[in-house]
């Protein structure tokens, strides 16, 4: 008998074969031929061993070790590894599930537990084509009471006392309109259940009449029984061809019980009913189009009154409910109108079912109280935006409702609120929409749909929709003009008021909506034709390049990358950006946020790539350029906005002088950031190649002390201010005036002016250090901290999602062993001999939202604690330091600190000869945005004089035409954001030196590939 | 079925409690395949023809089988509880016809709660 030293069994089971295990046992029984061990190890072909998720599967004998998840390109290293060096391959091993994870209950699901089922009480636990299993759950019971207990008299009072209101959308009292019904005079009376569900987004009728159809049979019974009828239809559109399959055979099975039909248990009341299929209208939907629609006719409104409570369906008294209504009717009879009115608000009795759709982490059927939250809703039922993208607004009501924006997520959803909102209720659908969305192309989705569905009976509604589609769709792609914002809101309101019914005098209603809360946005599409959201892609070349603060070519310069042209690569990025080396370590990369590539796998590399182009292209040299103006002008501050004004201004042939408070130039750059993000000499190449130009560089040099303001204006034509935003906002707590408490910047500016004294010890913070704050600033601060020998922990005072600090920088830290503590704020830091000792904090819990769309931070009673600090960086915000500002230049300073810009120039000040820009107009922002303002500043400066002159405006010089290659690959294949290398987590946090490392050649025009050339226009 | 009467209701209503709470000896283990048009669209129909042929092929007669519609969580369709005798049910999501084979062999049959597949555990409790 041949003996094997080794057995290894493939599992050719069914589960393993559909995953590939052929194709392994072919590439194993190969390499084991190749390598010439087909005579010591064998390989079999078991059945099944049931790990069929992780096939496929292969078990090694004698050891007994389980590989899963196995491809043919594994199996040459596994024969090497394993069957050759003895050695267990740990990356292809089955690990057993950690035994002490806990499976959650249900319960402990917040998307579960915070929902109250009533409508959806039955769901996952009957199956719908059985109807014992409706009866064993308390089903007909309700119908049994009020078909032997009850008067009509009596069922219509249950109704009005348990406050249900029509689920449909309009919120009618249910029990007032089969009051109305019950009173009118008629042989013959319908009972209509309206199952069309017409909402885009809205899917809870569906799920009521697949999961549930008896509860509404049951609901429709009840009802005939209060107003008298014998007669009803489920009209249900067409295109829920599942729900009106088991509607049917619930419809059967009743009737075959006894339970509909002729004597209905045994009590003499008849009632039968029957299915009408919708057939692809959304006003269907509205009651007497509906109606009209039974009737055989056309689905067209009616004016009313006369009310089809006195005559609807073929004239006859008929109640036309809504699916959500119909399944609470049962419940009703059955617990009695005091139970049902039990939850919700004063106006808004019971529960709502919501569809929960859109940019949400948890989309399904959400059944509430009435008057939950609606961040309850979007966040702890939701899950939350995806993606850690922001909320921007929830859509309630369909094409007939309107938005919710972030500042009301702590409205409660109810009637009343929503309404007060702009908003409706609708049938349910609420419908997420993050940052990505654009309010002015949803407001133009849902005209487009309502201008499609209109049935074109009246003009409103049938002209009115189509000239206000007509006027948005201008707006995306545009071509809006001043005044289309008034005129959409007149005609909404004309629309609004003369529309025969529910769809003619809703369907501006999403404009509205819109109008109301992002009016900027419509705004800014008709004026600037900027779509922030990157959607309106008529107004723009690609998303990238659209919300890049400066409009960086980025499709070209990638595509450069790819061709491996990186010298007009790095001709492009100096087209705008005179720091392309700078922003290429410490952009916030915007531009990244709104790569479509992301809906695919992950963005671009864009900052990434812009670095590898200035590392790998030599610079182009720069020549001085020749002073042909005879104006003068000075800038104050020589950080990235006054030296981008003040190169510009070079580049047009003025004579400019940077005045610098600080022994080096860079602003922020320099003193802010640290060197391990932006090394010295990049920055300083960067400079140099503005002071080439001829541009004078006046460093210490503090104007309003050096120099008078009276003396700048004497010398110089001009001024533009840019003197940052560097000054650290106090926390307010007793004992920050102690010894070693330092504000961000002030830490990061001491040690940059001292860094010798730093590294050498002979300045020190101690060995524990507490950093406040949850920003860039914090983060800088702390990094450095790190590097000179502390040990730090960031308190930060609500939780890591809602840190500003970008996701990259913070796990930075954490690699490096900083520690970061939640919810946590700080109540007072104690000294001994005049330096901290320590600081006592409070732990903080979250209620409820404030503007941002972030929870707030609640103290948490009782919860102090102190922590022994030798040091505290207090890094929670920057504000700008205008004590040097000369009130005699009239120069305004508003209640943030800040210079009030835009008299006639956008970054003109009170004062002509002033203009302003930067930080200290925006507040701390980022570098590219003080760029843009740089930009602005010279464009307004130079066209100031020039009008001044009577000359013409500024004509730019031809550009230098670089042929940008269009390659547009067949097939892109899913591949994440390439990895940028960085220095080992241990060694970095010793040394200043740039901690990531850069692409190398290849990396990068691999990465370049993955551009998908949004910009193509063919 | 004939015409019920009210009488009839309750009697159906004990009846099928006691069906569906698996005390009949010979009913061992209830698995509910969610087949709402949100199951359906995620694939629930494959997942429930490769329990049926699991089931067929291993002989196992105390395993029922039923469906319901949406249960609610649509974006984790397709979902599949599992319950077995005296045990609180397991729900299943993002369940693939591996996976069901994976959970019949190893959970249905040899009782081992297939964890990395697991959303929860009991049932949503009504008020």
């Amino acid at each position: 008998m041949k003996v094997f030293r080794s057995h290894l069994l493939l599992c050719g089971g069914t589960g393993c074969q559909s995953s590939g295990s052929l194709a392994v046992k072919k590439a194993l029984i190969e390499d084991l031929d190749k390598r010439n061990l087909t005579e010591e190890i064998k390989v079999v072909e078991t059945g099944c061993n049931g790990f069929c998720a992780l096939g496929p599967i292969l078990v090694v004998y004698p050891e007994g070790v389980i590989y899963v998840n196995l491809k043919p390109a594994d199996i040459p290293e596994l024969v090497e590894e394993h069957l050759i060096k003895g050695r267990i391959l740990e990356r292809l091993l089955y690990r057993e599930p950690g035994t002490d994870k806990i499976i959650p209950t249900m319960q402990e699901i917040p998307f579960f537990a915070l929902q109250e089922l009533r409508v959806l009480k039955n769901r996952g636990l009957i199956d719908p084509e059985k109807i014992d299993e409706y009866i064993a759950r308390d089903g007909y019971a309700g119908m049994a009471k009020a078909l032997t207990e009850m008067t009509p008299d009596q069922i219509v009072k249950e109704m009005l006392d348990s406050g249900l209101r029509g689920r449909g959308g309009a919120g009618f009292p249910t029990g007032l309109k089969w009051k109305f019904a019950a009173g009118s005079k008629s042989d013959i009376k319908y009972v209509l259940c309206n199952a069309d569900e017409g909402d885009p987004g809205a899917f809870m009728d569906r799920s009521v009449l697949e999961a549930d159809p008896h509860a509404v049979l049951e609901g429709m019974v009840i009802a005939a029984k209060a107003i008298g009828s014998t007669q009803g239809y489920v009209y249900c559109r067409a295109e829920y061809p599942l729900a009106i399959h088991r509607l049917n055979i619930a419809i059967a099975q009743a009737k075959e019980a006894g339970l509909l039909g002729k004597d209905i248990l045994g009590t003499g009341f008849n009632f039968d009913l029957e299915v009408y299929q919708g057939a692809g209208a959304f006003v269907c939907g509205e009651e007497t189009a509906l109606m009209t629609s039974i009737e055989g006719k056309r689905g067209m409104p009616r004016p009313r009154p006369p009310f089809p409570a006195v005559a609807g369906l073929w004239q006859k008294p008929s109640i036309l409910n809504n699916v959500e209504t119909l399944a609470n009717v049962g419940q009703i009879m059955l617990r009695g109108s005091a139970w049902y009115a039990s939850i919700g608000t004063e106006k808004s009795k019971g529960t709502k079912v919501f569809a929960l759709t859109g940019d949400v982490a948890n989309v399904g059927l959400v059944e509430v109280p009435m008057g939950t939250k609606l961040g309850t809703i979007v966040y702890d039922i939701g899950g939350g935006i995806p993606k850690g993208k922001k909320f921007k607004a929830a859509q309630l009501g369909g094409p007939s409702g309107g938005c919710i924006p972030v500042q009301h997520l702590n409205a409660s959803v109810d009637y009343e609120k929503v309404a007060e909102l702009g908003a409706i209720m609708g049938s349910g659908g609420l419908i997420v929409m993050n940052e990505d969305k654009c309010a002015v192309d949803m407001a133009r989705f849902f005209m487009d749909f309502c201008q499609d569905e209109s049935c074109g009976k009246c003009t409103p509604c049938r002209e009115g929709t189509k000239r206000m589609l007509d006027l948005l769709t201008k707006i995306t792609q545009g071509k809006g003009k001043e005044g289309d914002i008034e005129l959409l809101e007149e005609m909404a309101g004309v629309i609004k008021n003369a529309a025969l019914c529910g769809l003619g005098q809703t369907a501006p209603n999403p404009v509205l909506s819109t109008i109301r809360y992002f009016r900027k946005e419509y705004e800014e599409h008709i004026l600037e034709h900027r779509c922030r959201a990157a959607v309106c892609s008529a107004m723009f070349k690609s998303p990238c390049q659209h919300t890049c603060p400066i409009e960086m070519d980025i499709p070209s310069y990638i595509a450069l990358v790819r061709a491996e042209r990186f010298e007009d690569a790095y001709k492009i990025l100096l087209q705008t950006n005179p720091f392309p080396s700078v922003c290429g370590r410490v952009c916030d990369h915007k531009c990244q946020s709104k790569c479509r590539r992301d809906n695919m796998d992950e963005s671009i590399a864009i900052k990434f790539l812009k670095r590898f182009i200035t590392d790998n292209a030599p610079r182009p040299k720069i020549e001085a350029v020749p002073v042909t103006r005879k104006e003068k002008i000075a800038v104050v501050g020589g950080g990235p906005a006054g030296l981008t004004a003040a190169r510009d201004l070079a580049l047009r042939g003025y004579k400019v002088t940077v005045f610098e408070e600080l022994p080096k130039a860079g602003g922020m750059l320099y003193w802010g950031i640290p060197s391990y993000r932006l090394p010295r000499n990049i920055l300083d190449h960067e400079i140099d190649d503005i002071r080439k130009l001829g541009v004078e560089l006046r460093l210490n040099t503090r104007i309003g002390k050096d120099i008078t303001f009276a003396k700048l204006e004497k010398d110089f034509d001009f001024i533009y201010l840019a003197t940052g935003a560097h000054k650290s906002q106090k926390m307010g707590v007793t004992g920050e005036e102690l010894g070693n408490v330092f504000g961000g910047v002030e830490f990061l500016r001491d040690f940059n002016a001292n860094e010798d004294k730093w590294l050498k010890g002979e300045k020190t913070l101690g060995k524990k250090v507490a950093v406040i704050g949850g920003g860039n600033s914090a983060i800088d601060a702390a990094r450095v901290a790190l590097r000179v020998g502390s040990d730090v922990t960031i308190l930060y005072r609500r939780l890591r999602a809602d840190m500003p600090a970008a996701e990259e920088e913070i796990k930075a830290a954490e690699e490096e062993g900083i520690k970061i503590e939640y919810l946590i704020a700080p109540l007072k830091i104690e000294g001994k001999n005049g330096k901290v000792s320590s600081i006592s904090c409070q732990r903080m819990t979250l209620g409820d939202f404030d503007n941002s769309g972030r929870k707030k931070p609640v103290a948490v009673a009782d919860s102090e604690f102190t922590l022994k600090v030798d040091a505290i960086i207090a890094a929670i915000g920057q504000v700008p330091d205008m004590s040097f500002v000369d009130k005699k230049t009239g120069v305004e300073v508003n209640k943030w600190d800040c210079y009030n810009v835009g008299k006639g120039y956008k970054s003109r000040t009170a004062n002509p000869k002033y203009f302003a820009g930067g930080d200290a107009v925006t507040g701390p922002d980022t570098v590219i945005a003080a760029i843009g303002d740089g930009h602005q500043a010279a464009d307004d400066i130079d066209a100031a004089i020039r009008v001044a002159n009577g000359e013409p405006a500024y004509e730019k010089p031809a550009k230098e035409i670089i042929n940008v290659p269009l390659i547009i690959d067949e097939e892109s294949i899913e591949a994440p954001q390439m990895h940028m290398p960085e220095m080992n987590h241990d060694t970095r946090k010793l040394s200043f030196a740039e901690v990531e490392l850069g692409f190398n050649r290849e990396d990068a025009i691999k990465e370049a590939c993955r551009c998908l050339r949004c910009d193509a226009a063919v | 079925m004939a015409k019920l009467t009210i009488a009839d209701l309750k009697k159906i209503k004990e009846k099928v409690h006691k069906e569906m709470s698996l005390r009949d000896g010979d009913r061992r283990v209830k698995v509910t395949v969610h087949m709402g048009t949100c199951g359906i669209a995620s694939g629930a129909k494959e997942v429930m023809d490769t329990l049926l042929q699991e089931i067929e092929t291993a002989g196992a007669n105390d395993v029922i089988v039923t469906t319901s519609g949406c249960m609610g969580l649509c974006s984790r369709e397709p979902l599949v509880t599992v319950e077995v005798l005296n045990q609180a049910p397991i729900k299943y999501e993002y369940i693939n016809p591996n996976k069901m084979r994976q959970i019949f062999k190893k959970h249905i049959l040899a009782g081992e709660i297939q964890t990395p597949f697991v959303l929860a555990k009991g049932s949503e409790v009504n008020k």
